[in-house]
């Protein structure tokens, strides 16, 4: 692999964490204010995937899968240093949980020929840390995930990391292809450089995919998706005291009444 | 309701309740003996049986099956191989798919740990089960089983039902439900089963592993938490603890600051704790914090700023600076030894 890598990094647009609210009204969530953005630990990945080809030498290809506005994460990718970007876009894809959705990201990094594929350790907008697990499975791929440290072996043509476990971490090797899930803040992102930026905003088009594209209109959307949401409840407040005390000694006193 | 569901999966087929019992070098993480006490319930409430899968090496001969009936299971399926030792992705996996696939479980409960999150999509995926992430409340709602979980950064609680999938796979952060007392008097089986994992076929190497003596947060019942208020100086929060005879534990920005560990922190991706006491000093009271801190009994804030919405969220506060309010709870305690209990 004189060439260098492969890589691809899967970025997603979410609503802004701090501009989901809940519409004291209604009592339903209001995601229509929140500005659209890349997923924060999403910026990790990048990061992680610029710096491999730094290393080892190849491309960065950043796919999303999304609303045809999506296109602003890839440009953010692309800003930040990826060569390319592919998004993933198709009313077919609405509703689908993690199942097709890995699906759909799994057949696209066939399609890229992927030695490494990046993701975030989770999304800020649904938490589930599934997808980047889902598409190494549909794949029959290794995967390594809560990752904080990466070292290329291109000999070996495998890519060892260093990753975060309950009470300590461990090293471990595994083959290409190979699927990385960044631990968030594990590196620190670079920011978009100016020329790269004004390129991404202006003369760079991602190509789109369409589900028919990657062969799988069958096996994505909501109808498909093993999961289903059963119905939404805002989170009823834990009902405290909220008891504001003067000074340490009566805070003291309060806490000895509880312990 | 149709026994063959739209997806074409006979749902009829698939019954009993399934828990991964987590193990690594012979001890169980705590979340398995939680997820075997509700696991329990569900089996009961389904009326059908509780089955814990243990893999490893040189498992049969340790008391985790027999501990695993004690805690609740009918069956204990034991997947005993070298293979299994340390814990990787690929073969626990393509273990639990094959036992999933042969014996057709309903629920599967996985704890949301490192390890559980790591591996259940490499189940859910090829067997198209229903996999729900970090799921705080698991319930049969008339015959529907429902996994509710927080959504939104703790926002929202979503309900998750998977009508026409089997099995409904769950994975469950420690701390979350809590842990039945072992019955050594049980009764239960144990069986062996086909280990279909080659070492030849493995993806990865684990090239070495590394784990201290980690504190366990989710047990203690007084928690003195800082975040970036402290700037950094947690002895306060260490002497306090020590003195009211509990863990320290930190926001995840004090532990991406590199003050304390990773194991010690709250929240959304750290762990619930559900203390008698939780004292949150210099934590501003971000809704990813609060999602781990709100099972406490009570909780006490300490923030220099009257508008943190920690103060919310607390059911005692106290205006001011954590330097100086902490060393005067310090000073209040080794006064009044007599209101620690023993
Ligand atoms: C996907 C995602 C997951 C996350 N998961 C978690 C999680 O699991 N756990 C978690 O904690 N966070 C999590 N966060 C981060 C969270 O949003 C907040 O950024 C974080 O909790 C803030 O930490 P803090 O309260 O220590 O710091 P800050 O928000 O900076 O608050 C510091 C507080 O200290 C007070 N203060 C300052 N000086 C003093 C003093 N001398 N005495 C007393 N008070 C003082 C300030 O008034 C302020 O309220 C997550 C975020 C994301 C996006």
């Amino acid at each position: 692999m004189t060439d260098g890598w492969n890589i691809v990094v899967c970025v997603k647009q979410v609503p802004d964490a701090d501009d989901v609210s809940i519409d004291p009204e209604t009592g339903r969530l209001n995601r229509s204010d929140a500005e659209a953005v890349m997923n924060a630990p999403d910026y990790n990945a990048v990061e992680a995937a610029l710096e491999l080809r730094d290393e080892v030498g190849g491309t960065v290809t950043a796919l999303s899968m999304g609303p045809p506005n999506a296109d602003a994460v890839l440009r953010m990718a692309v800003g930040m240093g990826a060569d390319d970007g592919v998004l993933l876009s198709d009313p077919a894809f609405g509703g689908s949980d993690t199942w097709p959705t890995s699906l759909a990201l799994a057949r696209a990094v066939d399609e890229l020929d992927a030695d490494v594929v990046f993701g975030g350790e989770e999304t800020t907008d649904s938490s589930t840390g599934q997808v980047p697990p889902g598409i190494a499975a549909h794949n029959g791929w290794a995967q390594l995930t809560y990752v904080e440290e990466l070292e290329a072996r291109p000999d070996e043509k495998r890519l060892a990391a260093r990753r975060d476990i309950e009470g300590g971490y461990e090293r471990v090797a595994a083959d290409l292809p190979v699927v990385v899930a960044m631990g968030f803040g594990e590196n620190d992102p670079r920011p978009a450089g100016l020329h790269r930026k004004i390129y991404a905003e202006t003369d760079f088009e991602p190509e789109t995919w369409t589900a028919e594209d990657l062969g799988v209109e069958d096996e994505v959307g909501l109808a498909v998706s093993p999961t289903q949401v059963g119905g939404m409840d805002t989170a009823d407040p834990v009902p405290r005291e909220q008891e504001v005390v003067e000074d340490s000694e009566e805070l003291a006193e309060q806490i000895a009444e509880v312990i | 309701m149709a026994a063959t569901s739209d997806s074409g999966v006979d749902i009829e087929e698939y019954d009993d309740v399934w828990v991964f019992v987590e193990q690594h070098d012979g001890e169980v993480a705590s979340v398995t003996w939680e997820l075997l006490s509700k696991g329990r319930d569900l089996a009961d409430e389904r009326g059908e049986d509780l089955v814990a899968l243990v893999m490893g090496e040189d498992v049969a001969e340790t008391d985790i099956p027999q501990q695993c009936i004690a805690r609740g299971a009918d069956r204990v399926l034991v997947a005993d191989d070298p293979v299994f030792e340390p814990y990787r992705s690929d073969p626990y996996g393509e273990q639990f798919r094959h036992l999933v696939e042969t014996r057709k479980p309903a629920v599967a409960l996985i704890g949301g740990t490192h390890t559980g999150r790591d591996f259940a999509g490499r189940v859910a995926v090829p067997t198209h089960a229903g996999l729900t992430a970090d799921c705080t409340e698991l319930e049969m709602e008339d015959g529907r089983y429902e996994m509710r979980r927080p959504a939104f950064g703790g926002d929202a609680l979503a309900t998750i039902i998977c009508p026409e999938h089997r099995p409904q796979m769950s994975t469950v952060r420690p701390g979350v439900f809590p842990a039945a007392e072992p019955d050594e008097d049980r009764d239960g089986e144990l069986e062996d089963v086909e280990v279909v994992v080659d070492e030849s076929e493995t993806m990865t190497e684990v090239l070495d592993r590394e784990v201290g003596d980690v504190a366990d947060i989710t047990d203690a019942d007084v928690v003195v938490a800082g975040g970036m208020g402290t700037e950094g100086d947690f002895e306060p929060l260490w002497e306090l603890a020590d003195l009211l005879d509990g863990e320290v534990a930190a926001s995840r920005d004090a532990v991406e600051e590199g003050w304390i560990e990773p194991a010690r922190q709250v929240g959304q991706t750290g762990k619930t704790v559900r203390p008698k006491l939780y004292i949150a000093a210099g934590i501003s009271g971000a809704i990813q914090h609060l999602e781990g801190m709100d099972d406490s009994e009570t909780v006490v804030a300490i923030n220099t700023d009257p508008n943190a919405p920690i103060f919310d969220n607390a059911d005692y506060g106290i205006v001011g600076d954590l330097h100086e309010v902490v060393p005067e709870l310090i000073e209040y305690f080794e006064e009044h030894e007599e209101a620690i209990p023993a």
